[in-house]
Protein backbone atom coordinates (compact mmCIF):
# COMPACT_ATOMS: atom_id res chain seq x y z
CA UNK A 1 0.00 0.00 0.00
CA UNK A 2 3.08 2.48 0.18
CA UNK A 3 3.63 4.45 -3.33
CA UNK A 4 7.06 4.04 -4.28
CA UNK A 5 7.80 7.78 -3.48
CA UNK A 6 7.96 10.42 -6.23
CA UNK A 7 9.19 7.39 -8.91
CA UNK A 8 7.13 9.11 -11.86
CA UNK A 9 8.76 12.33 -10.76
CA UNK A 10 12.06 10.75 -10.64
CA UNK A 11 11.21 8.87 -13.93
CA UNK A 12 10.37 11.90 -15.62
CA UNK A 13 13.49 13.51 -14.32
CA UNK A 14 15.66 10.93 -15.22
CA UNK A 15 13.90 10.68 -18.94
CA UNK A 16 14.60 14.65 -18.82
CA UNK A 17 17.96 14.79 -18.24
CA UNK A 18 18.35 11.69 -21.05
CA UNK A 19 17.13 13.91 -23.89
CA UNK A 20 19.40 16.93 -22.78
CA UNK A 21 22.05 14.67 -23.45
CA UNK A 22 21.26 13.15 -26.54
CA UNK A 23 20.01 16.58 -27.49
CA UNK A 24 23.49 18.04 -26.85
CA UNK A 25 25.24 15.15 -29.44
CA UNK A 26 27.93 14.08 -26.35
CA UNK A 27 27.72 10.64 -25.98
CA UNK A 28 29.11 8.41 -28.53
CA UNK A 29 26.84 6.44 -30.64
CA UNK A 30 26.68 2.85 -28.42
CA UNK A 31 26.34 5.23 -25.70
CA UNK A 32 23.53 7.39 -27.11
CA UNK A 33 21.57 3.67 -28.23
CA UNK A 34 21.95 2.57 -24.10
CA UNK A 35 20.73 5.88 -23.36
CA UNK A 36 17.45 6.13 -26.35
CA UNK A 37 16.58 2.51 -24.92
CA UNK A 38 16.26 3.57 -21.35
CA UNK A 39 14.67 6.81 -22.24
CA UNK A 40 11.88 4.66 -23.66
CA UNK A 41 11.63 2.15 -20.72
CA UNK A 42 11.10 5.05 -18.23
CA UNK A 43 8.79 6.80 -21.21
CA UNK A 44 6.87 3.21 -20.98
CA UNK A 45 7.40 3.03 -17.46
CA UNK A 46 5.98 6.79 -16.64
CA UNK A 47 2.57 6.12 -18.88
CA UNK A 48 1.89 2.85 -17.19
CA UNK A 49 2.00 4.54 -13.39
CA UNK A 50 -0.30 7.04 -15.15
CA UNK A 51 -2.45 4.53 -16.31
CA UNK A 52 -2.55 2.74 -13.28
CA UNK A 53 -2.70 5.84 -10.82
CA UNK A 54 -5.63 5.93 -8.12
CA UNK A 55 -6.48 7.62 -4.86
CA UNK A 56 -6.25 5.31 -2.04
CA UNK A 57 -8.25 6.40 0.38
CA UNK A 58 -8.38 5.22 3.87
CA UNK A 59 -9.83 6.47 7.23
CA UNK A 60 -8.25 7.15 10.40
CA UNK A 61 -10.40 5.42 13.55
CA UNK A 62 -9.97 4.88 17.21
CA UNK A 63 -9.21 0.93 15.97
CA UNK A 64 -6.73 1.79 13.26
CA UNK A 65 -6.96 2.63 9.69
CA UNK A 66 -9.47 1.43 7.84
CA UNK A 67 -10.68 1.80 3.91
CA UNK A 68 -12.96 4.32 3.79
CA UNK A 69 -16.58 3.79 2.07
CA UNK A 70 -17.83 7.42 0.67
CA UNK A 71 -21.39 7.51 2.75
CA UNK A 72 -20.32 5.61 5.74
CA UNK A 73 -19.48 7.94 8.33
CA UNK A 74 -21.73 9.05 11.19
CA UNK A 75 -20.58 12.63 11.66
CA UNK A 76 -22.25 15.52 9.95
CA UNK B 1 -15.06 89.46 33.92
CA UNK B 2 -16.44 86.44 32.03
CA UNK B 3 -14.04 85.71 29.15
CA UNK B 4 -15.76 86.10 25.99
CA UNK B 5 -15.29 83.60 23.41
CA UNK B 6 -14.95 84.41 19.80
CA UNK B 7 -16.83 81.70 17.43
CA UNK B 8 -13.72 80.52 16.11
CA UNK B 9 -11.99 79.90 19.82
CA UNK B 10 -15.41 78.54 21.57
CA UNK B 11 -16.40 75.84 18.33
CA UNK B 12 -12.16 74.79 19.05
CA UNK B 13 -12.42 75.02 22.52
CA UNK B 14 -15.44 72.49 21.90
CA UNK B 15 -13.46 70.67 19.41
CA UNK B 16 -10.44 69.94 21.47
CA UNK B 17 -13.11 68.69 24.72
CA UNK B 18 -14.71 66.50 22.04
CA UNK B 19 -11.98 64.60 20.33
CA UNK B 20 -9.77 64.83 23.54
CA UNK B 21 -12.72 63.16 25.19
CA UNK B 22 -13.83 60.52 22.63
CA UNK B 23 -10.40 59.72 20.54
CA UNK B 24 -12.52 56.00 19.25
CA UNK B 25 -16.06 55.08 19.92
CA UNK B 26 -18.25 52.61 19.11
CA UNK B 27 -21.96 53.71 18.08
CA UNK B 28 -24.99 51.50 17.10
CA UNK B 29 -28.15 53.18 15.51
CA UNK B 30 -29.98 52.88 12.71
CA UNK B 31 -29.11 54.51 9.44
CA UNK B 32 -31.16 57.14 7.86
CA UNK B 33 -30.68 59.99 5.64
CA UNK B 34 -28.08 57.69 3.87
CA UNK B 35 -26.42 60.53 1.16
CA UNK B 36 -23.74 58.86 -1.64
CA UNK B 37 -22.41 62.02 -3.36
CA UNK B 38 -20.12 61.29 -6.06
CA UNK B 39 -17.05 61.92 -4.17
CA UNK B 40 -17.75 58.33 -2.74
CA UNK B 41 -17.60 59.40 0.69
CA UNK B 42 -20.75 58.28 2.40
CA UNK B 43 -22.78 60.11 4.36
CA UNK B 44 -26.04 59.32 6.94
CA UNK B 45 -27.17 59.51 10.22
CA UNK B 46 -27.46 57.09 13.10
CA UNK B 47 -30.36 57.52 15.62
CA UNK B 48 -32.19 55.65 17.90
CA UNK B 49 -36.02 56.59 19.51
CA UNK B 50 -34.12 59.90 21.27
CA UNK B 51 -31.63 61.01 19.11
CA UNK B 52 -29.32 61.45 16.36
CA UNK B 53 -25.74 61.49 15.22
CA UNK B 54 -24.47 63.08 11.72
CA UNK B 55 -21.90 60.21 10.30
CA UNK B 56 -19.49 60.81 7.62
CA UNK B 57 -17.70 57.50 6.17
CA UNK B 58 -15.07 58.41 4.05
CA UNK B 59 -14.44 56.40 1.13
CA UNK B 60 -10.98 55.48 2.47
CA UNK B 61 -12.21 54.08 4.74
CA UNK B 62 -14.71 51.93 3.23
CA UNK B 63 -12.96 48.48 3.47
CA UNK B 64 -12.48 45.88 5.71
CA UNK B 65 -14.84 44.03 7.87
CA UNK B 66 -17.78 45.35 5.33
CA UNK B 67 -18.15 41.35 6.07
CA UNK B 68 -21.96 41.86 3.76
CA UNK B 69 -19.88 42.50 0.66
CA UNK B 70 -17.57 40.23 -1.33
CA UNK B 71 -13.87 40.20 0.20
CA UNK B 72 -11.41 40.01 -2.69
CA UNK B 73 -8.55 37.43 -2.42
CA UNK B 74 -5.61 35.65 -3.99
CA UNK B 75 -6.67 32.22 -5.04
CA UNK B 76 -2.96 31.43 -4.77
CA UNK B 77 -2.03 32.80 -1.46
CA UNK B 78 -4.92 32.92 0.30
CA UNK B 79 -4.10 36.55 1.08
CA UNK B 80 -7.05 38.81 1.66
CA UNK B 81 -6.51 42.27 -0.54
CA UNK B 82 -6.44 45.16 1.04
CA UNK B 83 -9.27 47.52 -0.90
CA UNK B 84 -12.33 48.96 -1.61
CA UNK B 85 -14.79 46.98 0.66
CA UNK B 86 -17.25 49.25 -0.60
CA UNK B 87 -20.65 50.69 1.02
CA UNK B 88 -22.92 49.42 -1.38
CA UNK B 89 -24.48 47.49 0.90
CA UNK B 90 -25.60 49.84 3.37
CA UNK B 91 -28.89 50.79 3.26
CA UNK B 92 -31.51 53.34 5.18
CA UNK B 93 -32.99 51.02 8.10
CA UNK B 94 -30.37 48.97 8.52
CA UNK B 95 -29.33 48.39 12.16
CA UNK B 96 -25.28 49.32 12.04
CA UNK B 97 -22.61 49.64 14.71
CA UNK B 98 -20.32 52.24 13.79
CA UNK B 99 -16.47 52.44 14.79
CA UNK B 100 -14.47 55.53 14.85
CA UNK B 101 -13.74 59.87 16.04
CA UNK B 102 -15.84 62.16 17.16
CA UNK B 103 -15.07 65.43 15.78
CA UNK B 104 -16.06 68.82 15.45
CA UNK B 105 -17.14 70.15 11.78
CA UNK B 106 -16.18 74.05 12.57
CA UNK B 107 -17.65 75.83 9.38
CA UNK B 108 -21.37 74.11 10.24
CA UNK B 109 -20.84 74.04 13.71
CA UNK B 110 -21.88 70.67 13.74
CA UNK B 111 -20.10 67.70 15.51
CA UNK B 112 -20.03 64.32 13.97
CA UNK B 113 -18.36 60.75 13.90
CA UNK B 114 -16.22 60.41 11.17
CA UNK B 115 -16.58 56.24 10.90
CA UNK B 116 -13.84 54.16 10.58
CA UNK B 117 -15.81 51.11 10.19
CA UNK B 118 -19.43 50.31 9.64
CA UNK B 119 -20.65 46.93 10.14
CA UNK B 120 -24.39 45.68 9.71
CA UNK B 121 -25.66 44.53 13.42
CA UNK B 122 -26.16 41.32 12.06
CA UNK B 123 -22.96 39.92 11.55
CA UNK B 124 -21.59 42.20 13.99
CA UNK B 125 -20.73 40.23 16.55
CA UNK B 126 -18.83 37.29 14.92
CA UNK B 127 -17.51 40.30 12.48
CA UNK B 128 -16.10 41.64 15.71
CA UNK B 129 -14.59 38.71 17.13
CA UNK B 130 -13.21 37.40 13.91
CA UNK B 131 -11.57 40.97 13.57
CA UNK B 132 -10.26 40.71 16.93
CA UNK B 133 -8.64 37.45 16.75
CA UNK B 134 -7.86 38.21 12.85
CA UNK B 135 -6.05 41.12 14.31
CA UNK B 136 -4.49 39.07 17.13
CA UNK B 137 -3.05 36.72 15.39
CA UNK B 138 -1.28 38.83 12.72
CA UNK B 139 -0.01 40.22 15.51
CA UNK B 140 1.38 37.47 16.35
CA UNK B 141 3.03 36.46 12.99
CA UNK B 142 0.48 33.73 12.05
CA UNK B 143 -0.28 35.48 8.65
CA UNK B 144 3.08 36.07 7.56
CA UNK B 145 4.16 35.47 4.57
CA UNK B 146 7.89 33.85 5.30
CA UNK B 147 6.61 31.32 7.65
CA UNK B 148 4.51 29.92 4.51
CA UNK B 149 5.73 26.73 3.49
CA UNK B 150 5.39 25.36 -0.16
CA UNK B 151 3.41 22.55 -0.57
CA UNK B 152 4.84 19.16 -1.73
CA UNK B 153 4.87 18.60 -5.20
CA UNK B 154 2.58 16.08 -6.05
CA UNK B 155 2.42 14.26 -3.05
CA UNK B 156 1.25 10.16 -2.46
CA UNK B 157 0.67 10.62 0.98
CA UNK B 158 -1.33 13.34 2.44
CA UNK B 159 -3.97 13.45 5.37
CA UNK B 160 -7.59 15.27 5.21
CA UNK B 161 -9.40 16.68 8.13
CA UNK B 162 -12.51 16.85 6.94
CA UNK B 163 -16.59 16.10 7.66
CA UNK B 164 -17.00 12.09 6.27
CA UNK B 165 -19.72 13.05 5.00
CA UNK B 166 -20.91 16.15 2.92
CA UNK B 167 -20.23 17.70 -0.33
CA UNK B 168 -16.30 18.51 0.89
CA UNK B 169 -14.68 14.63 0.37
CA UNK B 170 -16.74 13.73 -2.06
CA UNK B 171 -15.85 17.13 -4.07
CA UNK B 172 -12.11 16.39 -3.16
CA UNK B 173 -11.77 12.70 -4.11
CA UNK B 174 -13.94 13.35 -7.05
CA UNK B 175 -10.89 16.23 -8.74
CA UNK B 176 -8.49 14.21 -6.86
CA UNK B 177 -9.12 11.06 -8.31
CA UNK B 178 -8.30 12.25 -11.93
CA UNK B 179 -5.18 13.90 -11.23
CA UNK B 180 -2.05 12.61 -9.57
CA UNK B 181 -0.09 9.71 -9.77
CA UNK B 182 -1.55 7.90 -7.16
CA UNK B 183 -1.50 8.82 -3.50
CA UNK B 184 -2.90 7.39 -0.66
CA UNK B 185 -5.53 9.55 1.23
CA UNK B 186 -6.41 9.57 5.24
CA UNK B 187 -9.45 10.65 6.28
CA UNK B 188 -9.63 12.05 9.90
CA UNK B 189 -13.57 12.69 10.33
CA UNK B 190 -14.20 15.28 12.46
CA UNK B 191 -17.44 17.65 13.21
CA UNK B 192 -17.17 20.67 11.20
CA UNK B 193 -19.88 22.57 12.88
CA UNK B 194 -21.10 23.44 16.65
CA UNK B 195 -19.76 22.94 19.62
CA UNK B 196 -17.22 20.15 19.53
CA UNK B 197 -16.05 20.85 16.09
CA UNK B 198 -12.96 23.46 17.27
CA UNK B 199 -11.59 20.49 19.06
CA UNK B 200 -11.90 17.93 17.13
CA UNK B 201 -10.52 19.80 13.90
CA UNK B 202 -7.39 20.46 16.36
CA UNK B 203 -6.61 17.44 17.71
CA UNK B 204 -6.86 15.72 14.52
CA UNK B 205 -4.88 18.53 12.87
CA UNK B 206 -2.20 17.33 15.30
CA UNK B 207 -2.92 13.76 14.71
CA UNK B 208 -2.06 14.13 11.20
CA UNK B 209 1.18 16.45 11.75
CA UNK B 210 2.60 14.53 14.23
CA UNK B 211 2.20 10.33 13.08
CA UNK B 212 4.86 11.59 10.38
CA UNK B 213 3.31 9.82 7.68
CA UNK B 214 1.75 12.63 5.39
CA UNK B 215 3.50 14.83 3.30
CA UNK B 216 0.75 17.30 3.51
CA UNK B 217 -2.44 17.48 5.35
CA UNK B 218 -5.43 18.97 3.58
CA UNK B 219 -8.25 21.46 5.86
CA UNK B 220 -11.90 21.03 4.10
CA UNK B 221 -15.39 22.02 4.26
CA UNK B 222 -18.19 22.95 2.24
CA UNK B 223 -19.91 25.58 2.00
CA UNK B 224 -22.06 27.08 4.86
CA UNK B 225 -23.11 30.18 6.36
CA UNK B 226 -20.92 32.41 8.87
CA UNK B 227 -21.86 30.76 11.83
CA UNK B 228 -21.92 27.03 10.18
CA UNK B 229 -17.82 27.78 9.13
CA UNK B 230 -17.44 29.38 12.53
CA UNK B 231 -15.25 26.80 13.92
CA UNK B 232 -12.77 27.98 11.17
CA UNK B 233 -12.68 31.20 12.53
CA UNK B 234 -11.40 30.06 16.50
CA UNK B 235 -8.38 29.81 18.21
CA UNK B 236 -7.87 26.00 19.06
CA UNK B 237 -7.92 25.46 15.05
CA UNK B 238 -5.63 28.44 14.08
CA UNK B 239 -3.59 27.43 16.69
CA UNK B 240 -3.25 23.58 15.79
CA UNK B 241 -2.68 24.67 12.05
CA UNK B 242 0.48 27.48 12.92
CA UNK B 243 1.67 24.52 14.74
CA UNK B 244 1.47 21.88 12.44
CA UNK B 245 5.29 20.23 11.12
CA UNK B 246 4.15 20.05 8.02
CA UNK B 247 2.48 21.98 5.36
CA UNK B 248 -1.39 22.50 5.98
CA UNK B 249 -3.79 23.46 2.86
CA UNK B 250 -6.64 24.95 3.50
CA UNK B 251 -10.15 25.31 1.65
CA UNK B 252 -13.20 25.81 3.61
CA UNK B 253 -16.30 27.24 2.07
CA UNK B 254 -16.80 29.13 -1.38
CA UNK B 255 -15.03 31.41 -2.89
CA UNK B 256 -15.86 34.29 -0.90
CA UNK B 257 -15.21 32.57 2.35
CA UNK B 258 -12.28 33.48 4.01
CA UNK B 259 -11.17 32.16 7.57
CA UNK B 260 -8.84 32.41 10.12
CA UNK B 261 -8.08 28.92 9.35
CA UNK B 262 -7.46 30.06 5.17
CA UNK B 263 -5.55 32.93 6.89
CA UNK B 264 -2.96 30.23 8.71
CA UNK B 265 -2.34 27.85 6.35
CA UNK B 266 0.45 27.74 4.22
CA UNK B 267 -1.81 27.89 1.17
CA UNK B 268 -5.50 28.69 1.06
CA UNK B 269 -7.22 26.79 -1.54
CA UNK B 270 -10.72 28.40 -2.68
CA UNK B 271 -12.46 25.62 -2.27
CA UNK B 272 -12.61 21.45 -1.50
CA UNK B 273 -12.50 20.97 -5.21
CA UNK B 274 -9.27 23.48 -5.72
CA UNK B 275 -7.61 21.90 -2.77
CA UNK B 276 -7.62 18.88 -4.86
CA UNK B 277 -6.27 20.83 -8.05
CA UNK B 278 -4.09 22.88 -6.12
CA UNK B 279 -2.73 19.60 -4.65
CA UNK B 280 -1.96 17.89 -7.71
CA UNK B 281 -0.86 18.15 -11.09
CA UNK B 282 -3.48 17.11 -14.10
CA UNK B 283 -2.95 13.15 -14.67
CA UNK B 284 -3.64 14.48 -18.62
CA UNK B 285 -0.51 17.14 -18.34
CA UNK B 286 1.90 14.31 -16.14
CA UNK B 287 0.89 12.20 -19.82
CA UNK B 288 1.64 15.41 -22.29
CA UNK B 289 4.88 15.94 -20.42
CA UNK B 290 5.70 12.08 -20.77
CA UNK B 291 4.96 11.94 -24.19
CA UNK B 292 6.34 15.27 -25.07
CA UNK B 293 9.37 14.29 -23.58
CA UNK B 294 9.58 10.62 -25.65
CA UNK B 295 9.22 12.45 -28.71
CA UNK B 296 12.13 15.21 -27.83
CA UNK B 297 14.27 11.70 -27.06
CA UNK B 298 12.87 9.76 -30.19
CA UNK B 299 13.86 13.04 -32.25
CA UNK B 300 17.10 13.51 -30.63
CA UNK B 301 18.10 9.84 -30.76
CA UNK B 302 16.94 9.94 -34.67
CA UNK B 303 19.31 12.82 -35.17
CA UNK B 304 21.94 11.37 -33.64
CA UNK B 305 21.45 8.10 -36.24
CA UNK B 306 21.25 10.65 -38.79
CA UNK B 307 24.15 12.27 -38.16
CA UNK B 308 26.13 8.99 -37.50
CA UNK B 309 24.72 7.51 -41.15
CA UNK B 310 25.59 10.81 -42.42
CA UNK B 311 29.17 10.38 -41.59
CA UNK B 312 29.47 6.99 -42.61
CA UNK B 313 27.76 7.78 -46.10
CA UNK B 314 30.67 10.37 -46.11
CA UNK B 315 33.15 8.10 -45.75
CA UNK B 316 32.10 5.60 -47.93
CA UNK B 317 32.32 8.14 -50.76
CA UNK B 318 35.84 9.28 -49.82
CA UNK B 319 36.74 5.48 -49.48
CA UNK B 320 34.51 4.81 -53.21
CA UNK B 321 36.53 7.61 -54.64
CA UNK B 322 39.96 6.79 -53.28
CA UNK B 323 39.90 3.46 -54.64
CA UNK B 324 41.95 2.62 -57.27
CA UNK B 325 39.72 1.04 -59.15
CA UNK B 326 37.22 3.71 -59.20
CA UNK B 327 39.92 5.88 -60.12
CA UNK B 328 40.60 3.22 -63.21
CA UNK B 329 37.02 3.73 -64.18
CA UNK B 330 37.05 7.43 -64.08
CA UNK B 331 40.13 7.76 -65.97
CA UNK B 332 38.87 4.86 -68.24
CA UNK B 333 35.69 6.62 -68.79
CA UNK B 334 37.61 10.17 -69.42
CA UNK B 335 39.86 8.68 -71.88
CA UNK B 336 36.79 7.59 -74.05
CA UNK B 337 35.23 10.96 -73.85
CA UNK B 338 38.00 12.16 -74.81
CA UNK B 339 39.45 10.02 -77.87
CA UNK B 340 35.58 10.26 -79.05
CA UNK B 341 35.81 13.93 -78.81
CA UNK B 342 38.84 13.85 -80.38
CA UNK B 343 38.15 11.87 -83.43
CA UNK B 344 34.68 13.55 -83.93
CA UNK B 345 36.92 17.11 -84.19
CA UNK B 346 39.28 15.86 -86.45
CA UNK B 347 36.97 14.07 -88.90
CA UNK B 348 35.60 17.91 -89.32
CA UNK B 349 38.57 19.30 -89.46
CA UNK B 350 39.11 19.41 -93.24
CA UNK B 351 35.58 20.97 -93.53
CA UNK B 352 36.29 23.99 -91.12
CA UNK B 353 37.15 27.48 -92.15
CA UNK B 354 40.29 28.46 -90.59
CA UNK B 355 38.87 30.39 -87.73
CA UNK B 356 36.22 28.17 -86.56
CA UNK B 357 39.07 25.73 -86.76
CA UNK B 358 40.85 27.83 -84.42
CA UNK B 359 37.97 28.17 -81.80
CA UNK B 360 37.41 24.48 -82.01
CA UNK B 361 41.08 23.94 -81.64
CA UNK B 362 40.82 26.20 -78.47
CA UNK B 363 37.82 24.92 -77.24
CA UNK B 364 39.55 21.52 -77.69
CA UNK B 365 42.58 22.05 -75.83
CA UNK B 366 40.68 24.41 -73.05
CA UNK B 367 38.36 21.20 -72.45
CA UNK B 368 41.03 18.51 -73.43
CA UNK B 369 44.22 19.75 -71.93
CA UNK B 370 44.05 20.23 -68.61
CA UNK B 371 42.42 16.86 -68.61
CA UNK B 372 45.02 15.23 -70.58
CA UNK B 373 47.44 16.04 -68.48
CA UNK B 374 46.47 14.54 -65.77
CA UNK B 375 45.78 11.23 -67.37
CA UNK B 376 48.99 11.23 -69.44
CA UNK B 377 50.46 8.53 -67.41
CA UNK B 378 47.38 6.20 -67.91
CA UNK B 379 47.68 6.85 -71.37
CA UNK B 380 51.18 5.74 -71.22
CA UNK B 381 50.46 2.81 -69.19
CA UNK B 382 47.47 1.97 -71.20
CA UNK B 383 49.35 2.70 -74.38
CA UNK B 384 51.64 -0.16 -73.29
CA UNK B 385 49.57 -2.56 -72.43
CA UNK B 386 47.63 -2.03 -75.62
CA UNK B 387 51.14 -2.02 -77.39
CA UNK B 388 52.05 -5.52 -75.41
CA UNK B 389 48.81 -6.72 -76.25
CA UNK B 390 49.42 -5.90 -80.42
CA UNK B 391 52.59 -7.29 -79.63
CA UNK B 392 51.47 -10.45 -79.03
CA UNK B 393 48.36 -10.58 -81.40
CA UNK B 394 50.91 -9.93 -84.02
CA UNK B 395 53.11 -12.89 -83.03
CA UNK B 396 50.10 -15.21 -83.16
CA UNK B 397 49.08 -13.96 -86.98
CA UNK B 398 52.41 -14.27 -87.81
CA UNK B 399 52.69 -17.91 -87.02
CA UNK B 400 49.05 -18.53 -88.09
CA UNK B 401 49.89 -17.00 -91.57
CA UNK B 402 53.08 -18.95 -91.85
CA UNK B 403 51.30 -22.25 -91.29
CA UNK B 404 49.01 -20.88 -93.57
CA UNK B 405 51.40 -19.91 -96.31
CA UNK B 406 52.50 -23.98 -95.83
CA UNK B 407 49.03 -24.95 -96.47
CA UNK B 408 48.93 -22.55 -99.18
CA UNK B 409 51.99 -24.01 -101.00
CA UNK B 410 50.94 -27.30 -100.46
CA UNK B 411 47.96 -26.21 -103.09
CA UNK B 412 49.99 -24.56 -105.35
CA UNK B 413 49.40 -26.16 -108.84
CA UNK B 414 52.84 -25.49 -110.35
CA UNK B 415 54.61 -26.72 -107.39
CA UNK B 416 54.00 -30.49 -108.74
CA UNK B 417 55.56 -29.39 -111.73
CA UNK B 418 59.22 -28.92 -110.29
CA UNK B 419 58.96 -32.65 -109.39
CA UNK B 420 58.53 -33.67 -112.79
CA UNK B 421 54.85 -33.88 -113.02
CA UNK B 422 53.00 -32.01 -115.95
CA UNK B 423 49.72 -30.22 -115.96
CA UNK B 424 47.39 -31.24 -119.73
CA UNK B 425 44.71 -28.40 -120.90
CA UNK B 426 42.15 -28.50 -123.27
CA UNK B 427 41.61 -26.14 -126.65
CA UNK B 428 39.31 -24.58 -123.99
CA UNK B 429 41.34 -23.92 -121.20
CA UNK B 430 39.94 -26.24 -119.02
CA UNK B 431 42.38 -29.35 -117.39
CA UNK B 432 42.09 -32.40 -118.64
CA UNK B 433 41.18 -34.55 -116.02
CA UNK B 434 38.94 -37.94 -117.59
CA UNK B 435 39.41 -40.17 -120.15
CA UNK B 436 35.79 -38.91 -121.26
CA UNK B 437 37.50 -35.63 -121.77
CA UNK B 438 39.85 -36.35 -124.51
CA UNK B 439 38.87 -37.65 -127.90
CA UNK B 440 41.43 -38.32 -130.88
CA UNK B 441 42.67 -35.22 -132.67
CA UNK B 442 41.57 -33.04 -129.54
CA UNK B 443 44.41 -30.63 -129.30
CA UNK B 444 46.20 -30.30 -125.79
CA UNK B 445 48.65 -27.87 -124.15
CA UNK B 446 51.12 -29.98 -121.82
CA UNK B 447 52.84 -27.30 -119.37
CA UNK B 448 56.22 -28.46 -117.82
CA UNK B 449 58.34 -26.94 -115.23
CA UNK B 450 60.04 -24.58 -118.11
CA UNK B 451 57.24 -24.20 -120.48
CA UNK B 452 54.36 -25.88 -122.37
CA UNK B 453 54.36 -28.51 -125.32
CA UNK B 454 52.00 -28.47 -128.01
CA UNK B 455 50.10 -32.14 -128.29
CA UNK B 456 47.11 -34.20 -129.98
CA UNK B 457 45.37 -36.88 -128.53
CA UNK B 458 46.05 -39.88 -130.96
CA UNK B 459 44.35 -42.52 -128.78
CA UNK B 460 41.82 -43.06 -125.71
CA UNK B 461 42.16 -45.97 -123.35
CA UNK B 462 39.73 -45.99 -120.39
CA UNK B 463 40.69 -48.19 -117.62
CA UNK B 464 38.23 -50.28 -116.22
CA UNK B 465 36.71 -49.57 -113.42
Amino acid sequence: MSVDKNSFENNIERLQRIVEQLESGEPALEKGVDLYKEGMALAAACRKQLDKARLTVNKVTPEGVVPFTPGDGEEN
Amino acid sequence: MQHIFRVAEITRALKDVVEGQFPFVWVKGQVSNLARPASGHVYFSLKDEEALLNVVWFKGSQRGVALGEAERYDPLTGEVLEGDGGSGWLADGMEVLCAGRLTVYAPRGAYQLVAEYVQDMGLGKLALEFEALKRKLQEAGYFAQERKRPLPHNPVRVAVVTAATGAAIQDFLRVGSARGTGCEIRIHPVLVQGEAAPGQIGAALDAAGSDGWAQVTVLIRGGGSLEDLWAFNTEPVAHAVYRSPIPVLCGVGHEVDVTIADLVADVRAATPSHAAQVLWPERAVLAQRADELETALTRAFGRRLQAAGDRLGTLEKALAWLSPRGRVERMGEKLDDLSMRLLRAGAGLPLRRGEALDGLERRLWAFGAPRLAGFEGRLESLRQRLAAVGQRSLERADSRLTLLEAHLRGLDPELPLERGYSLVRRADGSFLRSTADAHPGDALEIRVRDGSVAARVTGVHRREP
